[in-house]
């Protein structure tokens, strides 16, 4: 009996235990930072976070500061950050900037031979289209809410994924329109496909999103669809073939008539105001005022080996103090040309160059004295003390990707280019921009001298080291022509023309090779 | 125990005992050498189900014999005995010790059989074969010692891992590494802040390890047999009286070689040739001549005590043993130690139908990590400047100060002294493993077992890394920094199954197991950062996770005369990792064996085995793949990685964000497709003995993080089942005892293994094996065709006296540039060719080995000379330090680096090579004392080295030397005492 029992015994705790852990197979993550699809879309609160997110995808580079969680595989962490790549593909390429560093696929930027596995502009494109994937996650998931603060939410960002688009149409041309999340592979869209997408979109937020200056700083209102609508109808001409510069101008006017002013209170009387649009403080010391959609960084509590981190400690080499520039060290890396010193005036404040121990013309891009560097961005306040992560490793500054003073300049352009804007008007606001970067009005010039190439040398004054210029020469038709040529253009020390088919970057060969839907560009 | 045990024997088995007590049998078994009664011995009379066993002291009773009926003695580790019936009233029976046994019997998973009934390719190592030296980890016992298998450590550190690789790789992303059992039960990696989690069990409580090769040995491990599997069985009790050992020995490790960088002299020569020098560096140049290498390593110590006792307390077989290591590194700073306790019971109840096994592990390890940024830094550190300095703000150590900020230059490199002195990297490693085994014969079917193995496997550890406030750094604000961890990790195990074991008129022998097996894996890890408690952001974290497989086996053995073997075998795993739709994988296997020898037409055949074996069998893999991979899942980011959204009281308000993960809902297990033929052969009483075996593998929907069209997932890369690949080989292993007399003997063990692996499917090329070179720079390349981590490289031009001429390349698609087009694939980190060369002899009481291996085809890419051998590297764009160059720029004149130069082929180089491990000598003088017997030896590992390779090793696991910790060269003496 004893015996049976046993058995039985034996044989009901094996069935028991047997059927007991079938149930464990299923098992949820135990983690405390990991969500689910409703942790995070429960209610409004949490939504928010989401939405940083889908902002944050353009700053910082993944969940862990600096690095260690990254958003992209396959690129270091640093180098794929937002800002930092807009840079490497729109001002590296240009006149603006060379950098000394050998990583891999960086020197072909500035030599403008890049290749379609170019880990730059493959890191870009992913980049790009992972906001866009980022924001049809959240607007789709978002939609279920139904609240009117979280239809604010949405209109913001459909502002990012139209942005997204504006830099994937702007770099690539033709690239797949994906508005929700699906993983069939998508049908590749034309540019003007595209660019109809972004008008519309834009269009059709303006009036979800928050009136001018009614939202918190770091979140775009109704005034940043307005001033990608200028800078994409300003574009349309060279993107499409059908010019809208009236439609810049009406867009350019809304933007120049809403609550945004030009930051002009010269806080460390150093003789103007611009050089604080670039500081520490810039979030809160009144440059933000002029801020349409700027990407906030904080040393603290928003770090990245990207962003202003990146263009503050890069810019730092030779005999410069890192200290001045509120850094523990210099990178050694990005200068400028001197295409770039000879455009500006002798009392333009704009030029913020270092010369000591630097050369002016460059013999070798790889030295780092060879070439002006570049001052312009600083991670010391308009009271001249050091950001807030004391140890100088990460930098406060916030980068501005629309300001004010870009719009004055597309009024101008698309006034020049025949559009039914006002030359007085233009003239005024050029004026406006040159007085603030003199600190007085000798700087002014007359409507004579208001001409196409002058806005264009004006914006590089203005904004240059802020991502626009690759795009402004492509407009100019001026890039790879030999219309103008600049230092090391087509790795020639001189200057050289370089094939036509540069004016876009190639879809990366990584994504070619696992969608088949997709053309590669011409040339490449 | 004793009393106990009789009461039960009494209340369980009323019915056989004493019911008409004639024709009853008794005796008693004595162990024949020591003439000492053997409790829990067998006696079974054949033919029935009549069994019982021997008392505590020997003793035994059988009743209902009938004359002529065979009574059988087994004991483990012992000959059977047998013996006929005919009317005895009692007997004596001396049973003797068995020292074929252990090597017959091969443990295969959920059961063992004896080797010459094995159908799959499995080799088993045993105790007195394995690999003498400074062995603190059980994998190197077997170094060298099995055709197709390679070990090699991942660095010269005591108690360091190694990378063990059977038949090749067998995944891109996921582990190669085969699956450990230990004493059944399963084992995973263990917990971060351990060097090895092998480091669990003292390598001289092993009895025996078996290595399962080929999958169909290996499916019955299912979706974790890929690798194949390494079944560690340790030490057990059995005799009764104690016997202890004990074991003392002292190693010394000494630096064999070093990295070639500049002598001060040979770099001042060198420096003024920079492009960026100027007056200002030749400020920076110090009058001294400092050898870093030389002031980071040198001569350690080691020593090792273990002591066992193994017996029979209270009727219990039982063993326990005790180890104390405690071993420096050469890298200055660098030390490990650790104490492990073993204990086994093996009781046995109701007349040996109820064998209970206990098995308790358990290892405390402290280690002083060295810091090994050091090894590095020696290597590019400026030799003309000294260790020490005195107007050093940062601890009289020698740093490069940037004379605008009165810290450290910001890419500068650290004094390698201060990085190995200022930094204390410890930690402190507890891990238990426990099981508990019953194997109950079922009263009314005596042919079939029970068996319940319930394990727990719980690993913790603590560390931290202190950084001192007077390191070199170019923040300012430094005042020192902590980081601290403490991690948990718990997997439990419940494995139940019946076993049958029964034959059909003596031709039909049939064996079959069928069973259950669950198995969790947990862990949970706590991470505390200083410097982000100063900075006041979140400074603790928490990582939790857990995974579940559950799994169902069979597995049939069946053969006719012992001619003709089948084995077939079914696992069914289900993962959590996986979705619910593919959670669950099938893997089968078949196996066919023919002892040939059992033929009629054979029996003229002077052989002692011959046998013919073919098997198939496909196993999975998902080890190494993260759990909840199939889920959508969020992550929040730390509070270093918020984002600003407006203000709130003049300050800025950061939120913390949520990422949606990337997600695969559709993968599902890599499976391993493996075909394998084999011969066994034995001649001249098995004096020469050996194997040869063929195999094909196939690995199928290889997971690899791999491209996707990234508007279609949330990033550009996802796990996916995406490739296929392919192993062929032939491995050949020969036993010879060339001279075998009472006072001499000779073995040799040859093996060889020719290995060729080759990616056939893959969709796109994946670039791995980063390089120092560039940041995101890869010099390897997986590619359809090639073999996996082949070199992707540009051909290098060499000019007439073979010097190659810097920045020529081979335009190897001739459209007149130079680009990623030109790139080729040139030779692969894997050996063709594996060989272990073992000998040993034995002359009255002294005895000798050597063990040498012999790597062919093995390429290695250079990473030391490429990124250290270039002239501008001296000097860097900023001329605030100075670097030193590695000695190949004499040679190659490279001036300028750049992610181009660095790819060249002419930084792989062939790293072939034949090492002589081991050479071991030892006496024995037996009865130094009464009953105490003394082994002398003496060991040296890492004797010699022969190759090309011009780096510190040519056995690099990754292919890429990079600041690799040299393994040193060491000297042991030690001492063994039986008693």
């Amino acid at each position: 009996m004893k015996n049976i029992f046993i058995t039985l015994t034996t044989a009901l705790t094996l069935l028991f235990s047997v059927t007991s852990c079938h149930s464990d197979l299923d098992q949820s993550p135990i983690d405390p930072d990991s969500f689910t699809e409703e942790d995070v879309f429960a209610n409004a609160t949490e939504a928010k976070s989401a939405l940083a997110k889908v902002y944050a995808s353009l700053a910082l580079t993944g969940q862990n500061g600096p690095a260690g969680q990254p958003d992209l595989g396959n690129i270091d962490e640093g180098f794929s950050q937002f800002s930092r790549m807009l840079f490497n593909l729109n001002e590296l390429t240009t006149d603006n900037a060379v950098v000394a560093w050998g990583d891999a696929g960086l020197q072909d930027l500035h030599g403008m031979y890049w290749t379609a596995s170019n880990d730059f502009t493959d890191a870009m494109y992913n980049r790009l289209a992972q906001t866009v994937s980022f924001s049809n996650s959240f607007i789709e998931n978002a939609e279920r809410l139904n609240d009117p603060v979280v239809t604010q939410y949405i209109a913001e960002a459909r502002f990012i994924r139209a942005y997204a688009y504006y830099n994937l149409i702007d770099m690539y041309g033709n690239v797949p329109l994906v508005t929700r999340i699906e993983t069939t592979l998508p049908m590749q869209s034309t540019r003007a496909e595209i660019f109809n997408f972004i008008e519309a979109e834009l269009l059709d937020i303006q009036n979800d999103l928050a009136a001018s200056g009614a939202n918190e700083y770091g979140r775009v209102d109704r005034v940043a669809s307005w001033a990608l609508l200028s800078r994409l109808y300003l574009n349309a001409e060279a993107w499409t073939g059908t010019a809208r510069y009236n439609d810049c101008i009406t867009f350019s006017n809304n933007v120049m008539t809403s609550t945004y002013a030009l930051h002009t209170t010269d806080l460390n009387a150093n003789g103007t105001a611009y050089d604080e649009l670039f500081l520490a403080d810039n979030g809160s010391n009144g440059a933000q005022n002029e801020f349409i959609f700027a990407l906030n960084f904080d040393g603290l509590n928003s770090q990245t080996y990207g962003g202003s981190t990146f263009l503050v400690h890069a810019a730092v080499g030779g005999s410069m103090n890192p200290n001045d520039f509120g850094v523990n060290g210099g990178w050694g890396g990005l200068r400028t040309t001197s295409a770039l010193v000879g455009k500006m005036g002798a009392n333009d404040k704009r030029a913020m160059f270092y010369s000591n121990g630097q050369t002016l013309e460059i013999a070798n891009i790889r030295r780092f004295t060879d070439g002006y560097a570049v001052t312009k961005f600083k991670n010391v306040t308009s009271t001249g003390q050091r950001g807030r992560d004391a140890s100088g490793n990460f930098v406060d500054t916030d980068v501005p990707l629309i300001r004010l003073s870009e719009i004055y300049l597309n009024y101008a352009e698309a006034t020049l280019r025949g559009g039914n804007g006002s030359l007085t008007e233009a003239l005024n606001r050029i004026n406006q921009i040159r007085a603030r970067a003199y600190g007085n009005t000798t700087g002014n010039i007359a409507s004579s001298a208001l001409t196409l190439n002058f806005v264009l040398d004006e914006r590089a004054r203005e904004l240059f080291w802020e991502g626009q210029r690759r795009t402004d020469l492509v407009r100019y038709n001026y890039f790879t022509t030999n219309t103008y040529l600049w230092p090391f253009k087509g790795n020639a020390p001189s200057g050289s023309a370089v094939g036509s088919f540069r004016n876009l970057f190639p879809i990366p060969s990584n994504t070619l090779q696992v969608n088949s839907n997709l053309t590669q560009n011409p040339g490449y | 125990m004793k009393t106990l045990q009789k009461k039960l024997l009494l209340f369980l088995l009323i019915f056989p005992i004493g019911m008409f007590a004639q024709n009853t049998l008794k005796g008693v078994v004595l162990e024949g050498k020591t003439q000492q009664p053997l409790p829990s011995v067998s006696v079974a009379i054949e033919g029935t189900n009549t069994m019982t066993a021997t008392d505590f002291d020997g003793n035994f009773t059988l009743s209902n014999l009938k004359k002529g009926q065979k009574i059988t003695f087994s004991f483990i580790g012992f000959k059977n005995q047998t013996l006929v019936y005919e009317n005895q009233s009692s007997v004596t029976i001396r049973l003797e010790e068995d020292l074929q046994e252990l090597k017959d019997v091969v443990v295969i998973g959920y059961g063992a059989v004896k080797k010459k009934d094995a159908t799959g390719t499995v080799e088993l190592i045993t105790s007195k074969d394995f690999n003498d030296g400074p062995v603190l980890s059980p994998q190197q016992l077997i170094s060298g010692k099995v055709a197709g298998v390679s070990i090699s450590s991942n660095g010269g550190s005591p108690g360091e891992s190694s990378n063990i690789n059977i038949r090749g790789i067998g995944s891109l992303s996921l582990t190669s590494q085969p699956l450990f059992v230990i004493d059944g039960v399963p084992i995973d990696g263990g917990v971060g802040g351990s060097r090895n989690p092998l480091n669990l069990i003292n390598p001289s409580d092993i009895e025996s390890m078996s290595v399962l090769k080929d999958a169909s040995a290996t499916a019955i491990y299912g979706s974790r047999g890929a690798n194949g599997v390494i079944v560690i069985t340790t030490k057990k009790g059995k005799n009764k009286e104690f016997k202890y050992t004990f074991n003392s020995s002292t190693t010394m490790y000494d630096v064999m070689n070093r990295v070639d960088v500049m002598s001060a002299n040979q770099l001042r020569d060198v420096i003024a040739l920079d492009s960026n020098y100027d007056d200002t560096t030749s400020g920076l140049l110090g009058t001294a001549n400092t050898d870093w290498q030389d002031e980071i390593y040198k001569t350690a110590f080691g020593r090792n005590h273990d002591f066992s006792a193994t017996g029979n307390a209270w009727g219990v077989p039982m063993r326990a043993s005790l180890s104390y290591t405690n071993h420096d590194g050469i890298l200055s700073t660098d030390n490990f130690e650790r104490t492990t306790a073993a204990l086994s019971f093996s009781p046995s109840f109701l007349d040996n139908a109820l064998k209970v096994e206990i098995n308790a592990k358990g290892n405390y390890e402290e280690n002083q990590f060295a810091n090994r940024g050091a090894i590095g830094s020696a290597a590019v550190f400026d030799p003309t400047q000294s260790v020490f300095d005195a107007n050093s703000p940062f601890g009289g150590y020698f740093a490069w100060i940037s004379p605008a900020t009165n810290q450290q230059v910001a890419l500068a490199p650290t004094n390698p002294v201060a990085l190995l002195n200022l930094t204390d990297d410890s930690s402190e490693v507890r891990r238990f493993l426990g099981n508990v085994k019953a194997d109950y014969n079922l009263p009314f079917f005596k042919d079939v077992t029970a068996t319940v193995n319930i394990a727990l496997d719980k690993s913790n550890s603590n560390g931290r890394n202190i950084t001192s406030d007077l390191i070199p750094t170019s923040d300012p604000t430094w005042n020192g920094s902590r980081v601290a961890y403490a991690n948990n990790s718990t997997n439990k195990l419940f494995d139940a199954y019946f076993s049958y074991v029964g034959s059909f008129s003596d031709k039909h022998n049939l064996n079959a197991v069928i069973g259950h097996s669950y198995q969790s894996f947990e862990y949970d890890n706590y991470r505390y950062d200083s410097e982000n408690e100063e900075d006041g952001v979140e400074y603790e974290f928490i990582d939790k996770s857990r995974n579940v497989l559950l799994s169902y086996f069979g597995r049939v053995n069946y053969d006719f005369k012992k001619r003709y073997l089948f084995t077939a075998t079914l696992r069914a795993d289900a993962s959590s990792k996986l979705n619910p739709e593919d959670r669950w994988g099938y893997f089968p296997s078949v196996a066919l064996a023919w002892n040939v020898l059992e033929e009629s037409f054979m029996k003229n055949l002077k052989m002692d085995n011959l046998k013919l074996r073919v098997g198939y069998g496909e196993v999975g893999n998902v080890n190494g793949l993260g759990d909840y991979k199939f889920l959508t899942r969020y992550t929040g980011s730390t509070q270093t990685a918020q984002y600003q959204f407006g203000s709130a009281n003049g300050l800025p308000s950061f939120y913390q964000t949520y990422r949606p993960d990337a997600v695969n809902k559709d993968l599902k297990w890599e499976i391993g497709q493996s075909l394998n033929v084999g011969l066994d052969f034995g001649f001249w009483n098995n004096r020469l003995n050996g194997s040869v075996n063929a195999y094909v593998r196939r690995s199928k929907d290889l997971i690899a993080n791999s491209t996707v069209d990234p508007f279609t997932n949330f990033s550009n890369q996802i796990e996916r089942n995406i490739g296929d690949m392919e192993n062929r080989g032939i491995e050949f292993a020969l036993n010879l005892t060339p001279i075998k007399t009472d006072n001499f003997e000779w073995n040799i063990n040859y093996n060889i293994g020719f290995n060729h692996n080759e990616v056939i499917k893959l969709p796109d090329n994946q670039p791995v094996g980063g390089i120092s070179t560039g940041v995101g720079n890869n010099v390897q390349m997986h590619a359809e065709g090639e073999q996996p981590y082949s070199f992707f490289v540009y051909k290098q031009i060499y000019d007439a006296s073979g010097v190659p001429i810097e920045g020529a390349f081979a335009d190897l698609n001739g459209d007149g540039q130079i680009n990623d087009s030109d790139k080729y694939f040139y030779n692969d980190p894997f050996a063709d060719i594996l060989m272990g060369i073992n000998t040993d002899f034995r002359y009255k009481n002294w005895d000798m080995a050597i063990i040498s291996r012999v790597s062919l085809g093995n390429y290695i890419y250079n990473d030391v000379k490429a990124s250290k051998g270039i002239l501008d590297l001296a000097v860097p764009s900023t001329n605030d330090y100075i670097t030193n160059l590695h000695t190949d720029y004499l040679t190659s004149g490279f001036t300028t680096i750049s992610d181009v130069t660095a790819l060249s082929d002419h930084f792989i180089e062939d790293g072939s090579f034949f090492k002589i491990d081991n050479i071991s000598i030892g006496y024995t003088a037996k009865q130094i004392s009464k009953g105490v017997d003394a082994r002398f030896y003496g060991s040296v590992q890492n004797v010699a080295v022969f190759t090309n390779f011009s780096g510190i090793d040519p056995e690099i696991p990754s292919g890429i030397d990079n600041n690799f910790y040299p393994r040193p060269r060491s000297f042991m003496f030690g001492v063994n005492f039986n008693f």
